[in-house]
């Protein structure tokens, strides 16, 4: 059972500040309206936001940026700290890590960051419009894959730590600061917050089905309605690209037998096209439903791991307002 | 099969050797590998062409070899028109053997019948050499090959080798004859009529252009071959052939780890499998 230390945030901040030496530090900082990870520096530390969901870049790019050559390995100057992850994503690395870190076939350049990162996750004090995690069976509290936990409430923080990694950078803030209070549990504080935050999700998403209900509905549904949401589909792929699980790519070719891994998505049009002009997910709704399927029955099939996390991204980075949620109720009614 | 340790997106080299002509669109090339180089029957490659592009295809040789390999191409697309062009003592790059090949050991005691069309029968020649590496444990095996015309029909010599094998038969047809054919004409799927098998002993092997996958399938089922028992060698579109891509998806399935070789009651269920 791991411990709770409630510290002042001032004595936290300066925990940051002497991390900075030795780690590259990375947290949520608002950015107009928008809430991204930046590169911390000591002056950008008491702007840090903590525990409002969540940022608009998903876990995953860490692991998997954008692009990246695969061939010529470029190892990072320092050990990365990446705060503030909401649970939601914390929880989407139960399907990455099976899906890169193989016996067979282990992917370097995944396994390289994701070890040499220490993962320091923060509850949800409040929930985003589109987040549905509570439909999948998660809490917005991060209970998966995080080294250390922060909770700032009144000022305060309240720090623990989850693996041998968090331990050991626990050890390290704790040497330095004032610990207020220890706790043996959750503190009474944090529970209340976290069942007032569950039941907001729950209230907001009532009408939503879980996760097997989404599968039956997606493999008994009939087509017309992944025409009409089709529809106003414009293959962008901003949906895959900004889910939290979702890890298709492309190899491109480079002089010198290098290579450039690409985040690609199957939204595009070229997606599976084969030599020859054969092409099984030529027709837009083709397309269109392959991300609900592969969401809710081939990757949870395969990986026995879910593959939406209900973290909402997809329907707020939809440039045609598709809403994923509607559709599925829809499906469900 | 790549240890923890290597990076599994890099290619190692290989230098063209030989380029044999096949028909006007389908060449074989023949590399000889920095390393030795072991692949299974009905395993894949990945070819890189430097800086220009990389496709996965099955080597065409016998596995028995590891000193060189053959690769048997097709011009199709971009990539391989650019392989066309190459000339002996070019460089390219390789990844893997990636897949799951023919399970030849569940064809011993068995009546081996072989669908093949066009380009297909690059795989199915690499099969071929296996089987008969293994001739005295198998019944007999009839190889089924079309083309669309006697120009494109590849591997002339393999078929007289074949012939002379005792317990292999071979049929070729083409869609259009000239003036000099004398085997059948038609589809692939008409050789069937010919060929007689003990189906208490009998295994299909598909390879081919989709059509006649779809149609060399439905024919062998209403034959009465049973479905666990029809072998298809899937194509996808693939990236990285080691199952992270997701380009090669078929259901629940990654074509370039589960397969590409499957049985045809494991593909049955899943969309768009011709
Ligand atoms: C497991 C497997 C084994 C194969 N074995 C052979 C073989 O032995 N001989 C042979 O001639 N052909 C084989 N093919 C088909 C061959 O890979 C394609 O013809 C080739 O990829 C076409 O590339 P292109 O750039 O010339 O075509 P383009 O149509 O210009 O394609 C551009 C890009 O699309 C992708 N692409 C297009 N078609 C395919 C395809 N069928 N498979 C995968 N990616 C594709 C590639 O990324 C390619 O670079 C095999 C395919 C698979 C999946
Ligand atoms: S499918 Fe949408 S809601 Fe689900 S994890 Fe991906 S981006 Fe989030
Ligand atoms: S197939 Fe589509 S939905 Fe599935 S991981 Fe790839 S991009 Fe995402
Ligand atoms: S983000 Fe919206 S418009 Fe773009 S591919 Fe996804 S569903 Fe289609
Ligand atoms: S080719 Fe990349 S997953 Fe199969």
């Amino acid at each position: 059972m791991a411990r709770y230390y409630e510290i002042e945030r001032t004595a936290w901040d300066k925990a940051l500040i002497d991390l900075l030496s030795s780690f590259r530090v990375f947290a949520p900082i608002l950015k107009g309206k928008t809430l991204d990870y930046q590169l911390i520096q000591e002056e950008h530390i008491p702007h840090i936001v903590y525990n409002i969901p969540k940022p608009v870049v998903p876990l995953k790019t860490f692991f998997l940026p954008i692009k990246e050559n695969v061939v010529v390995y470029k190892k990072e100057e320092k050990p990365i700290i990446i705060l503030g992850i909401p649970a939601c994503d914390l929880s989407a690395l139960d399907l990455l890590d099976k899906f890169f870190m193989t016996e067979v076939y282990n992917d370097h350049y995944y396994a390289g960051r994701r070890e040499g990162s220490v993962l320091i996750g923060c509850d949800c004090h409040s929930a985003n419009k589109h987040c549905h995690c509570t439909s999948y069976g998660l809490n917005p509290f991060p209970e998966n894959n995080q080294d250390m936990t922060i909770n700032m409430i009144n000022g305060h923080a309240i720090i623990s730590s989850f693996s041998m990694k968090g331990e050991e950078l626990l050890s390290r803030i704790l040497g330095m600061g004032l610990v207020i209070h220890t706790f043996d549990e959750v503190p009474e504080r944090l529970t209340e917050i976290r069942l007032k935050v569950k039941r907001e999700l729950e209230k907001a998403n009532r009408l939503l089905p879980n996760y097997q209900e989404t599968t039956d509905a997606v493999i008994n549904s009939d087509k017309v309605i992944w025409e009409k949401y089709a529809k106003k589909c414009v293959s962008c792929g901003a949906c895959a690209t900004i889910c939290p699980t979702c890890t298709c790519f492309l190899l491109i070719d480079r002089p010198g037998f290098e290579k450039v891994r690409q985040l690609d998505a199957c939204q595009y049009p070229g997606f599976e096209r084969t030599a020859g002009g054969e092409n099984p997910l030529k027709k837009l709704e083709y397309r269109f439903k392959n991300r609900y399927l592969c969401k809710y029955l081939y990757r949870p099939e395969k990986f026995d791991a879910i593959a939406c996390t209900g973290c909402g991204r997809c329907i707020e980075a939809c440039i045609a307002k598709i809403n994923k949620n509607e559709l599925l109720i829809e499906l469900t009614k | 099969m790549a240890t923890r340790s290597e990076n599994i997106y890099k290619p190692f080299k290989v230098t063209l050797e030989k380029v044999i002509e096949e028909s006007p669109l389908i060449k074989t090339f023949v590399f000889v590998p920095e390393r030795e180089f072991r692949f299974k029957t009905g395993e894949f490659i990945e070819l890189t062409l430097d800086g220009i592009g990389e496709a996965p295809f099955t080597p065409s040789s016998s596995p028995l070899v590891t000193d060189r390999f053959d690769v048997t191409i097709m011009k199709a697309g971009y990539v391989t028109e650019k392989m066309h062009n190459l000339e002996p003592g070019a460089v390219l790059g390789v990844r893997g053997p990636f897949g799951r090949g023919y399970p030849i050991e569940d064809f011993v005691d068995k009546e081996i019948l072989i669908l093949s069309g066009g380009c297909g029968l690059a795989p199915i020649r690499s099969l071929l050499y296996m089987l008969i590496d293994m001739k005295d444990k198998l019944r007999k095996v009839v190889l089924c090959y079309g083309s669309k015309t006697p120009e494109d029909c590849i591997y002339k010599p393999l078929f007289s080798e074949l012939n002379k094998i005792n317990k292999f038969q071979t049929l070729r047809t083409v869609d259009l004859a000239d003036q000099y054919w004398e085997e059948h004409v038609g589809v692939a799927t008409v050789l069937l009529d010919h060929v007689e098998v003990d189906l208490a002993k009998a295994v299909g092997v598909v390879c081919g252009p989709p059509v006649m996958m779809k149609y060399g399938t439905l024919k062998l089922l209403e034959m009465g071959f049973p479905e666990n028992l029809i072998y298809l060698s899937m194509e996808k579109n693939m990236s990285c052939g080691l199952g992270k891509c997701g380009r090669c998806m078929m259901g629940s399935y990654f074509v370039c780890r589960d397969g590409p070789v499957f049985t045809y009651d494991e593909v049955k269920g899943q969309p768009n499998i011709w």
